[in-house]
């Protein structure tokens, strides 16, 4: 299985494909009928590792394998490059792309193009990859593969001519892919004298190895025992051990050579010196150019955690740096809130990757966490010149001191069957967002294209979209910059004090509809107290909505004589631990979803 | 010294009951009071503690002949004087006069009916035993024999009630010789036939205070969550966080700083009427206890019983004026938020 290979009998590819087009099963039964794992060990999805990925049926990481396989009598190394389905991992998946030759262009035979699709297949044409489309689920009752080709060939331009139709459940059609993959995907071209140069697209911790590099290898060889730099840092390490990859059994090697994927170990302790993108070179002789394209993941979404006991905020900070040993996007730094206490702003690559990192510091930390509405970054204009960067409303400047605010616009792409798209383009313009585009693929497919301030999505959006087109439309977004906006911080008063934790920014115009909103759902969430409780929403010392929660009128059981004082005092001891998953704030304790009732406001 | 006797036989089950009450063993009853007798007498011998109060409750104690308690009450007569205060349950259809007779000549002087609600239906709707005018007729029977220390019980807070039906039922109640009423708020015991029934409660948050109004409009003080009225000796002392001597089958017990509990299968106390099984409190629950039980009635809290922090949160509960203090205690002035209350102190 470790034999060496020269260039032309390796094929890197990748698969491209919209969640629950069937892209984890494919990629299981590609390493199936390679054999790569044997029935036995065969488990659904082997290259999602992490239980939230098995458990939702999306992948986060992104996993490869090196398989063997053999057509006319010749050996191949086909390297499946998995890639993460998600649009808060995009840069992940351009990583992924650029090391691969070709790539596997997977279209459900009856749900058609999505979104995620096209943002991916762009990634792969900027790249120069041979595209193969394969048209997946076949064995399905309400497959059409030729209107689903067609959609493709209009929809993206690519050629159909030369496509694969598969069912990845029955194995149908893996055998011709595979041989397609060897045909179609061209061999790497490297050059194999040059000094070394390989790309990390992928890294992530091992309990026992420690940190390491998935690795493309362009140009040259990386050896063990070789001492290499990492571009981006300048850091030199020594290469402990090598592997092919493999979900299951990963081989050892001496070398991993040119065209070649492979994994790193330097005996790091940490991926915070292994980002992806960046660029593994010889120390000795490095390259004169690494490999261009290298941004560290930026965050884009930015929310308060913050322990719900004061005394574990040690445990969080633990528990956030072991996460980041794993996650080199994650970014987080201490702040305090008056409401809160003590916590962290933690910048996330989007609302998934927010939903998992608080899913994981709760299960894997056993921590109880409240999390505050995600908020997008804000540039500030002071009126004293000074450019300020705002990723905590609560720090918004007075409005007396602010010239301008800028706030980040995506490029939103939507699909659609046409039925929705008149409750599509009002729920965009209710969320500020400008028309770009809008064609009709073919008689019932719409493509729109609207430029929408970040803020309005990161919260519902999501959700909303999928809501009124009954699942229907397909979402997909891409930073394009900052652009002005007319903003105003609204603050919640709970019993007349300022809970900074739920402060949001707003566009001015709305900024009553949503207080009025705001506050509703605060009145739904807070529980009766043994005191009335006003809730009120602000602007500056501007009172614009205000409601109450009625003080408490009975809370004590009806009898309690001899034999029921311990029954009494075991239910009240329940009742306190019930009240511990809430945050005293001041004299009122406020539920753990007070500090996300935002994104449930309807508006 | 407090004592409780337990008399866990009934002529019928009630809906809403989950005690340790049985309607079809009353063949045991003979074996049941000897075993009792016994309890008592061995618990007693040592004893040269007056007895301040004795309470009779069930089950239904009106069930059992004169004749049991005369053998119980020859062996407490020593124990007992013009102070101390000696309650009976009773059920309006069993109460007859010449039990009610018999019960006051052997010194009980204090007699609590079960009448639940004067209204047909609502009692048939409990799976009562008894009708409205049975109550009335036993109230005026128990006055005529010389009881001058009568309660009756009331529940309310299911489905059928209404501001109107409550308002008949109180009227009712008041319109006889009566000096204490205990109002109890439905609640669906797991082990009563409603448990799996949630729907017969009405959850009318509203008919608590009504309740208490209306009782207040006739003159009688709240002194505990459901009670009104004059104060029984007994069931203060509970809230005290008194020691007291339990006997029966499935009662409880309170020395020092232990619960004890006997049998509460009728044929095992029977046959071992002196097992007991011990629940040791630690501090805090001793601390727990008396907050809620001082919280939920007349009684109070002592203020250095409670740890500094507790302290400053009752203080702010004084400030907010949900509780008053005096003479080193601090008073609920609203017992329905007792546990709120508590909790609210709990809480660091």
């Amino acid at each position: 299985m470790s034999q060496k290979s020269s260039q032309e009998n390796i094929r890197n590819f990748s698969i491209i494909a919209h969640i629950d087009h069937g892209k984890s099963t494919l990629a299981d039964r590609i390493i199936q009928e390679c054999g790569a794992v044997s029935e036995r060990k065969m488990s659904d999805q082997l290259l999602d590792t992490m239980d939230i990925e098995k458990e939702r049926g999306i992948t986060i990481k992104a996993q490869s394998v090196r398989l063997i396989y053999e057509k006319d009598g010749k050996e191949y190394i086909l390297n499946l490059i998995d890639t993460p389905g998600h649009v808060d991992f995009s840069y992940e998946v351009s990583r992924s792309l650029a090391s691969s030759e070709g790539a596997l262009l997977v279209v459900d035979a009856s749900q058609g193009v999505e979104a995620q699709t096209m943002a991916n297949v762009y990634i792969a044409i900027e790249n120069d990859l041979e595209l193969i489309p394969v048209i997946n689920k076949i064995d399905l009752p309400n497959a059409d593969p030729d209107r689903v080709l067609t959609e493709i060939e209009e929809t993206i331009g690519l050629d159909c001519t030369d496509h694969v139709l598969v069912s990845a459940k029955t194995g149908v059609g893996i055998k011709e892919l595979l041989d397609k993959i060897v045909d179609r995907i061209p061999a790497p071209k490297g050059d194999e004298n040059a000094p070394t140069k390989a790309l990390i697209y992928d890294s992530w911790f091992d309990n026992y190895l420690g940190a390491l590099a998935l690795v493309r290898v362009f140009d040259g060889s990386i050896k063990k025992g070789q001492t290499i730099q990492i571009m981006g840092t300048k850091e030199e390490h020594q290469v402990l051990d090598l592997m092919y990859p493999h979900p299951i059994n990963p081989q050892k090697t001496e070398s991993i050579n040119t065209g070649e994927i492979g994994i790193v170990v330097m005996g790091l302790k940490s991926v915070e010196g292994l980002k992806v993108g960046d660029t593994i070179t010889d120390a000795k002789n490095p390259t004169p150019t690494p490999i261009p394209g290298f941004e560290p993941a930026k965050p884009f979404v930015f929310a308060g955690l913050y322990p719900i006991e004061t005394d574990k905020f040690e445990d969080l900070r633990d528990a956030l740096n072991k996460l980041k040993l794993n996650d080199a996007a994650l970014t987080f730094e201490p702040e305090s809130s008056l409401a809160l206490g003590s916590g962290f702003r933690v910048g996330f690559l989007g609302m998934l990757h927010m939903e998992v990192v608080k899913e994981r510091l709760e299960r894997e930390f056993n921590l109880d966490l409240i999390a505050t509405a995600p908020t997008v970054i804000y540039k500030v204009l002071k009126t004293d010149g000074e450019e300020i960067i705002v990723q905590n409303p609560s720090e918004l400047p007075d409005p007396s001191k602010i010239d301008k605010i800028f706030e980040p616009y995506v490029k939103a792409t939507i699909l659609t069957p046409n039925e929705y798209v008149g409750n599509l383009m009002k729920l965009l313009n209710e969320r500020r967002g400008i028309q770009v585009r809008m064609d009709y693929l073919n008689e019932n497919r719409v493509l729109l294209e609207y430029d929408v301030p970040m803020n309005e999505i990161v919260m519902d959006f999501y959700d909303k979209l999928k809501s009124i087109t009954r699942g229907y439309a397909s979402f997909d977004y891409e930073p394009i910059g900052f652009r002005e906006g007319d903003l105003v911080k609204l603050d919640i008063r709970v019993a007349g004090e300022v809970v900074d934790a739920l402060s949001i920014i707003v566009p001015r115009e709305k900024a009553r509809q949503r207080g009025l909103a705001f506050v509703n759902q605060l009145k739904e969430l807070i529980p009766r107290q043994l005191f009335e409780v006003a809730i009120q929403a602000s602007i500056g010392n501007t009172i614009i909505a205000r409601t109450n929660v009625r003080a408490m009128g009975k809370n004590v059981t009806a009898k309690c004589y001899g034999g029921d004082i311990t029954r009494k005092r075991k239910l009240l001891e329940k009742q306190k631990a019930g009240k511990k998953r809430m945050k005293a704030i001041g004299k009122v304790q406020v539920p753990q979803e007070a500090f996300m009732a935002v994104l449930k406001i309807d508006r | 010294m407090h004592i409780y006797i337990h008399i866990p036989y009934c002529d019928s089950k009630c809906f809403y009951c989950a005690f340790n009450s049985y309607t079809n063993l009353h063949f045991t009853i003979p074996s049941y009071m000897k075993s009792l007798t016994k309890v008592i007498t061995k618990a007693l011998q040592k004893n040269k503690q007056k007895i301040a109060t004795i309470f009779i409750g069930g089950g239904t104690p009106s069930v059992i002949k004169p004749q049991y308690y005369e053998e119980i009450f020859a062996f407490l007569k020593p124990f007992i004087n013009n102070e101390s205060e000696i309650s009976i349950e009773a059920n309006p259809n069993s109460a007859t006069l010449p039990w009610l007779r018999a019960m006051r000549s052997l010194g009980v002087n204090r007699i609590s009916f079960g009448v639940q609600s004067f209204s047909d239906e609502k009692l048939r709707y409990l799976n009562r035993a008894h009708k409205a005018k049975d109550a009335i007729k036993a109230i005026e029977n128990a006055y005529k024999v010389g009881f001058n220390n009568i309660s009756l019980d009331l529940l309310y807070d299911l489905a059928i009630d209404s501001k109107e039906l409550l308002e008949q039922d109180l009227r009712l109640a008041f319109s006889l010789p009566i000096t204490h009423i205990s109002t109890y708020e439905l609640t669906l015991e797991e082990g009563s036939r409603f448990f799996s029934m949630p729907k017969v409660k009405a959850q009318k948050e509203e008919l608590n205070f009504f309740i208490k109004e209306t009782i207040k409009s006739y003159g009688l003080k709240q002194y505990e969550v459901s009670n009104y009225g004059k104060i029984c000796k007994h069931n203060l002392a509970y809230w005290e966080h008194k020691e007291y001597l339990g006997f029966g089958a499935g009662v409880v017990g309170f020395r020092k700083n232990y619960r004890y509990y006997s049998h509460k299968n009728i044929q095992n106390f029977i046959n071992d009427p002196f097992f007991c099984e011990k629940e040791v409190l630690s501090k805090e629950d001793i601390l727990l206890e008396k907050l809620f039980l001082g919280l939920r009635s007349i009684v109070g809290v002592e203020q250095k019983i409670l740890p500094l922090n507790m302290q400053e949160r009752a203080n702010l509960l004084v400030k907010e004026k949900k509780l008053s203090f005096t003479n080193g205690k601090y008073f609920n002035e609203d017992y329905f938020l007792a546990d709120e209350l508590a909790l609210f102190i709990m809480q660091n």
